[in-house]
């Protein structure tokens, strides 16, 4: 037995098909094993469904490899996380923290937006004092923010914490202290007046903008070369610390897969749509098989009343069209991905239970089961022992096979915004896409890639099913 | 009399598939409780307006409140909510079964009718059309490649269509009508992304058959694609496997044109087989009409099923499940019907 099996795992990998669909079946199990080791366990409801994670990605803007495709250079999304002071000083009874780093512009274009968070701050006396300011390349100073830390409460308790859970974000390009800051900056340069009312929804490109006197606000370029950035803590007591600020120069290009309209990393849900995909294809595939097999074998071999009762029930349930009533039964029920995977095994084996057992009832006459038969073996016996074997190949390829089918219906139910809202799939990846417009203003990069990869993963199971055939079926083999 | 007897059989069989069906449905219905909600809701609506009608008449609050809570009893009675929903189940399924389908809450008819036998009558006709054209397309394509295939054992295209038919088994229509749409709508702006009719629709019986053509060409397209690589591959095996038949041998032996080989004696016993995978294709994208109707928002059975969805109408999606399952059983069963009839082995 073992050697023949190793023939016909020889035999399938000499097939075209049987190659390539073992190559990318692998690449599907390695990502799939990488997901779920370095994804925690409630990624669905933690992070991917929660808006605060994303906050400081930019919405809806193409991966960063379309620069390559251009001359024009979008900007990138660049973020500055600092948690250790570049310089600490003692100033009168406290200290001075600051945080300084820099960053070369050459986009072509401007930021998307600009914010700036700072972490836990802990204090003893009075709130620290923060400031963050720029050099331009053209060696302007602006300074762009100040925040006086919130005040202790009555009876509050030393160290005073700040800003722990949740930390202060300012959105730079909508903070009306930011376009007065902006403004007198402005005021500076152009020696004129210059109200808020002028730079309202123009920070981005006051800042990094070249403004020489004179100049209109109307139309301004991008001032590329190197930027300066400090952020000063001024604190009143010693023991006072901070835990470093947040800096984001919002992009128009994002990551390898780019951002969706919420500013969802695509990249991130695509990967752990793998595991998933591939969980559901192959559960589903693996009971349906199983019970299909069991109930196949059992209907040809016992034969009798236990025959009838389940042919009428498998020809009743086969002939049951399956979208319709599984989005019926996932409406009412709530949308969870283990009702789905359940009612695809009730739905789908019947068709498996029917051809086995017109195999079996072909094989229960053959001379080896009557001569197990003759010999005394029991019922279960034969079934197990001697029928199954003989079908066992025919099982292997079906059973691939009902892996496709699986994951397409999810994603078609998940398409319907059906889908399991805890655990994110490709098929709900599409739907978003589809729901909030992306497909018709072309926001290809958040539809073409998980349906990519549906069709990629579906395409690999069936390559491995035609690979399977002729292995099983050496009539195929002389046609094909 | 074997005839009757095996399409009798099989037509129970279909029956049976339905009426499985619609217990299940009101099984699931009752055990959830989503039949009592939406009774209740039923109920409530009707005490409402009963109560403003009421309230200019009586200046007694508490009697007010007497003649509501007794015409609520009433109300309860004659939903049949005071017994429990395994009561009522025989009732509810003779209603859907005699197409009492009830009525939507929102969702309306074009003609502004909220009886959902309406609403789905009305979408009934742009499914079949939709379904239909593409069906026709896909098997003429098929039969014409998957025969001229099947002369061709060895040759690259032959061996191709394997794999053609790996991934058309493999791309969901709708993600293909997604990709039609940004190719053809958005990138190149040649056709129409959805619906049936351009706003506002145009003058004449003429011009509105050209309208439908013209917003039809992408689903149509899509389904046909999606479909015709299986449909080749089936028509060559088919076609394949008859002719390794001896007869075929003995025919050619005898000195026929191979010509007449392959019309007389492969394809007209290949037929029947190909019928069936036509009909059963059909009736299995009825099931998909559901996703590419909604892609191309076209006004169908499906893209309905869609739109109660979003919008949360029981009535509807019960309607549409039962629907959609009964047009599939009607759709199996003339097949049954014509492989009878084409295929004279079945009788015996």
């Amino acid at each position: 037995m073992s050697t023949s099996n190793r023939d016909l795992a020889k035999e399938f990998l000499s097939t075209g098909s049987g190659k390539l669909g073992t190559a990318l079946f692998i690449m599907l199990l390695a990502i799939s094993v990488f997901v779920i080791a370095t994804y925690p366990l409630d990624f669905g409801t933690r992070i991917w469904s929660n808006p605060k994670v994303w906050e400081d990605n930019p919405k809806a803007v193409p991966p960063i490899w379309i620069n390559a495709f251009d001359d024009f250079a979008r900007a990138e999304h660049r973020v500055f996380v600092l948690t250790e002071p570049s310089s600490a000083r003692v100033l009168g009874g406290g200290m001075e923290l600051i945080y300084s780093f820099g960053f070369d512009y050459t986009a072509d274009e401007f930021p998307s937006f600009l914010s700036f968070t700072i972490n836990e701050v802990r204090y003893f006396q009075d709130p620290p004092f923060v400031t963050l300011s720029m050099v331009r390349p053209d060696n302007t100073e602006v300074i762009i923010y100040r925040e006086l830390v919130t005040g202790p409460r009555q009876d509050e308790v030393l160290p005073i914490i700040r800003y722990k859970d949740s930390p202060k974000r300012v959105n730079l390009g909508g903070a009306s202290l930011v376009e007065t800051n902006v403004a007198r900056f402005l005021e500076d340069i152009l020696m004129r007046d210059v109200s808020t009312r002028e730079v309202e929804g123009k920070i981005e490109e006051i800042l990094l903008g070249s403004i020489a006197a004179g100049e209109q606000l109307e139309s301004l370029e991008v001032l590329k070369g190197e930027y300066l950035m400090r952020v000063r803590f001024v604190t009143f007591d010693q023991r006072d610390s901070t835990e470093g600020v947040k800096f984001v120069l919002g992009g128009s290009v994002f990551g390898l897969m780019g951002t969706d309209i919420i500013g969802r990393d695509l990249m991130v849900g695509l990967l752990y749509g793998f595991p998933v995909a591939l969980g559901i294809g192959i559960i589903t595939a693996v009971l349906t098989t199983t019970i299909g097999t069991i109930g196949g074998i059992v209907s040809g071999y016992v034969g009798g009343k236990t025959d009838t009762a389940l042919q009428r029930t498998s020809d009743i349930l086969s002939n049951i069209p399956l979208l319709p009533l599984l989005i019926f039964l996932i409406f009412i029920l709530g949308p969870r991905l283990w009702l789905v995977v359940v009612v695809l095994i009730i739905f789908g084996w019947p068709g498996l239970t029917i051809i086995v057992r017109s195999m079996v009832l072909q094989l229960r006459s053959g001379q080896s089961v009557e001569a197990a038969r003759a010999l005394g073996a029991s019922r279960s016996r034969i079934m197990s022992k001697h029928l199954f074997p003989q079908i066992a190949p025919f099982i292997f390829a079906q059973m691939v096979f009902t892996v496709p089918g699986a994951i397409l219906a999810e994603a078609g139910l998940s398409f319907l915004g059906l889908g399991d809202p805890s655990i994110p799939t490709w098929g709900q990846l599409l739907q978003s896409g589809f729901t909030s417009g992306a497909v018709y203003i072309g926001l290809w990069w958040w539809v073409l890639p998980p349906g990519l990869l549906i069709v990629l993963t579906a395409m690999i199971f069936v390559f491995l099913a035609l690979g399977v055939e002729p292995v099983i079926n050496p009539k195929l083999r002389r046609v094909a | 009399m074997t005839l009757v007897k095996t399409l009798a059989m099989r037509g129970l069989t279909l029956f049976g598939a339905l009426i499985a069906v619609l217990v299940l449905a009101v099984v699931v219905l009752g055990a959830t409780g989503f039949s009592d909600n939406l009774l209740n809701a039923i109920v409530s609506e009707e005490l409402r307006g009963l109560r403003q009608s009421l309230a200019q008449n009586f200046r007694d609050p508490v009697e007010l409140e007497n003649v509501i809570s007794l015409r609520r009893e009433e109300l309860r009675v004659f939903y049949g909510l005071d017994t429990p929903w395994y009561f009522r189940l025989p009732a509810m399924v003779l209603r859907v079964l005699t197409l009492d389908l009830g009525e939507a809450r929102t969702l309306r008819s074009f003609a502004g009718s909220n009886r959902v036998i309406d609403l789905v009558l009305e979408r009934l006709p742009n499914t079949i059309l939709l379904l239909t054209s593409a069906t026709v397309i896909t098997s003429i394509i098929g039969l014409y490649v998957g025969v001229k295939l099947a002369t061709q054992v060895g040759s690259k295209a032959e061996r191709g269509s394997s794999y053609l038919s790996a991934f058309s088994y493999a791309l969901p229509a709708w993600w293909m009508g997604v990709l039609m749409i940004i190719v053809f709508a958005f990138q190149f702006r040649l056709l129409p992304s959805g619906g049936m009719f351009s706003a506002p629709p145009p003058e004449g019986p003429l011009a509105r058959f050209l309208d439908v053509l013209w917003h039809a060409i992408l689903p149509v397209t899509t389904l046909v694609i999606v479909s015709v690589g299986s449909w080749i591959f089936t028509v060559r095996t088919m076609v394949l496997n008859t002719s390794q038949e001896d007869f075929v041998t003995v025919a050619r032996a005898k000195g026929i044109p191979e010509n007449k080989v392959m019309n007389r004696h492969i394809i007209r016993v290949a037929a029947p087989p190909i019928v069936t995978f036509l009909i059963l294709g059909f009736a299995g994208s009825l099931g998909g009409a559901i996703l590419t109707e909604t892609v191309f928002a076209w006004p169908g059975m499906g893209r309905l099923f869609y739109d109660a969805i979003l919008t949360g109408e029981e009535s509807v999606i019960i309607a549409l499940t039962f629907m959609f399952t009964l047009i599939y059983v009607i759709a199996r069963f003339i097949l049954e019907v014509l492989y009878v009839l084409l295929d004279p082995r079945v009788r015996y």
